[in-house]
């Protein structure tokens, strides 16, 4: 009566062994497949993200304008406190490495358990990995447009300078969203082999809030914080959409930086889906 | 033309390097759970299932029986592609669906309609398609003004209800079960039978894993007793029930 499937209408099922296929072709095929039908399935995990938020808010009065509202507190506490007094510039450097440190962050550090906390999910339905790596992307980035929303209000109070540069700030947030998946892929298979691993993510990030110039700005010397201004990767993230903003200038550096290290871990999370995708639902 | 055939299929998969070693009173031989071989430590593993081989054409009902831990739920999980096995070929031609334990692929916190949407979705329904199998879903189910409330608030029976109501609307042509039935009341087991028949009718399949010898035979034409997570045996279910209960 209808084209609707719950599962391949027609399949022969080889155990891996048996497949003629190399081993890392093989894993590709079996990425792409399951990429592939994850982004066939976009309504579904649109839904499941909406579903999630609003768990996590269910009952209350504001509901996700929470998140907003977290945001400027937390952005206002920081410029009244830290910063010099009275510092619109510091205000607003502080406004917008929060606001990507914040996405970031809820990345990382939800990734790690993603594929345990779906436990249910995963060893009741035959939905492809994909799924739940885009649900959790739709999810922060639907949460820190709420942040953005309050980051853009502050931009518009303080006033920014229109430059060339301002224009890449565009496919900046672009790099940020493309870039989740694969992160959160491979965070979320070391977190099934390693159950310390996001224990350890969330002890790590607490301590990288400082030790990302967040709050501090590099005033361009060397020694330590020197070292791990520039050899912390979370410094180019903030700073690709950072910099052309409050310096009107393009971060080339760390525009190089952040295009690699996106690469590679995507490169990383295809492989990994390929290679253990029909072995994580014993691993749970 | 449906059809669903096992050539030898096995699945081993390994013990989690932290679980505790056997003590001696656990090693006293039963016919409980699946075979755990292997060095200790690390290398130890479960063989769930074991050379496993059937075929089952258009209008069979297949009951699966057997112990506890027996290996009933892995083969399910395997016909439907949950598990993918570790030897051996799974032949599968039809639409499936599965209604395994309600828990799994379900929201706990979203009303019945959420998850009826949720399954559709899951399912690749369009929106339309969704709106209007949710209102043949809650009529069968018998819901009433409870599908607007939590499944967290649902009883079993109501689970199972909501569970087989929307499994079987989606007109599969295999339907995979494990031991659904128990949770509903007679009324609604006498609705879930008239269903099945109706799906066999469409020269579908159906897999039944269930400890609930009068209802596998009230179903079933065949039957695959699991032992260890081996085949004991694989017959039909007039000669499998005369001969084991006279």
């Amino acid at each position: 009566m209808s084209s609707a499937e719950a599962g391949p209408h027609s399949s022969i099922v080889r155990s891996g062994e048996a497949s003629v296929l190399g081993a890392p072709l093989r894993w590709l095929k079996v990425a792409v497949d399951d990429i592939r039908e994850g982004l066939r399935k976009a309504p579904l995990w649109m839904a499941l993200a909406s579903e999630e938020i609003a768990d996590s808010h269910r009952r209350t009065v504001l509901g996700p304008l929470w998140q907003f509202l977290n945001y400027l507190v937390y952005v206002g506490t920081i410029a009244l406190f830290i910063g010099p007094e009275n510092s619109k510039d510091f205000t607003l450097y502080v406004a917008l490495g929060l606001l990507v440190w914040l996405y970031i962050q809820e990345i990382v550090s939800l990734s790690a358990s993603l594929f345990l906390r779906e436990e249910s999910y995963i060893n009741g339905t035959v939905l492809p990995l994909s799924v739940y790596v885009m649900k959790l992307t739709a999810l922060t980035a639907t949460r820190s447009a709420y942040a953005l929303a309050g980051a853009v209000l502050i931009a518009f109070y303080i006033g920014i300078t229109p430059t060339k540069a301002l224009i890449t700030v565009v496919p900046a947030v672009l790099l940020l969203l493309v870039g989740a998946p694969g992160v959160i892929t491979v965070f979320a298979f070391i977190g099934v082999f390693y159950r310390d691993f996001q224990f350890i993510v969330g002890h790590v990030m607490r301590l990288l809030l400082f030790v990302t110039p967040i709050f501090w700005v590099h005033g361009g010397g060397g020694g330590l914080r020197g070292f791990l201004y520039h050899w912390n990767p979370f410094t180019h993230y903030l700073n690709i959409v950072r910099t052309p903003i409050i310096e009107g200038t393009v971060p080339t550096v760390s525009w190089i930086v952040t295009l690699s290290l996106t690469t590679l871990i995507s490169i990383c999370a295809v492989f990994l889906l390929g290679a253990f995708k029909r072995r994580i639902v014993f691993l749970l | 033309m449906v059809y669903l055939r096992a050539n030898s299929i096995g699945l081993h998969y390994p013990v989690p390097a932290d679980t505790p070693a056997p003590t001696a009173t656990a090693t006293i031989a039963t016919r409980i759970g699946g075979r755990i071989s292997g060095a200790d430590g690390a290398h130890r593993f479960v063989t769930a299932l074991d050379d496993v081989s059937f075929a089952l054409n258009a209008g069979d009902r297949l009951g699966l029986i057997g112990p506890n831990g027996a290996g009933k739920t892995t083969l399910l999980k395997i016909l439907y592609g949950i598990y993918e096995p570790t030897s051996g070929t799974l032949e599968r031609h039809g639409r499936v669906d599965a209604l395994f334990n309600v828990n799994l692929g379900f929201r706990r916190e979203a009303t019945g309609r959420r998850n009826i949407e949720l399954r559709g979705l899951i399912n690749g329904w369009s929106r339309r398609e969704i709106e209007q199998r949710a209102i043949e879903i809650i009529d069968f189910s018998e819901l009433g003004e409870f599908i607007d409330m939590p499944l967290k608030s649902y009883s079993q029976g109501m689970a199972a209800r909501l569970a087989f109501a929307m499994a079987t609307n989606f007109e599969p042509e295999i339907l995979l079960m494990d031991e659904w039935i128990g949770a509903g009341d007679s009324s609604f087991q006498d609705k879930a039978k008239a269903r099945m028949d109706e799906v066999v009718k469409h020269a579908g399949i159906i897999v039944l894993a269930s400890h609930n010898d009068a209802l596998i035979k009230r179903v079933c034409n065949k039957v695959l007793l699991l032992e260890k997570g081996g085949v004991k045996r694989f017959c039909d279910a007039d000669e499998y029930f005369s001969r084991e209960k006279p």
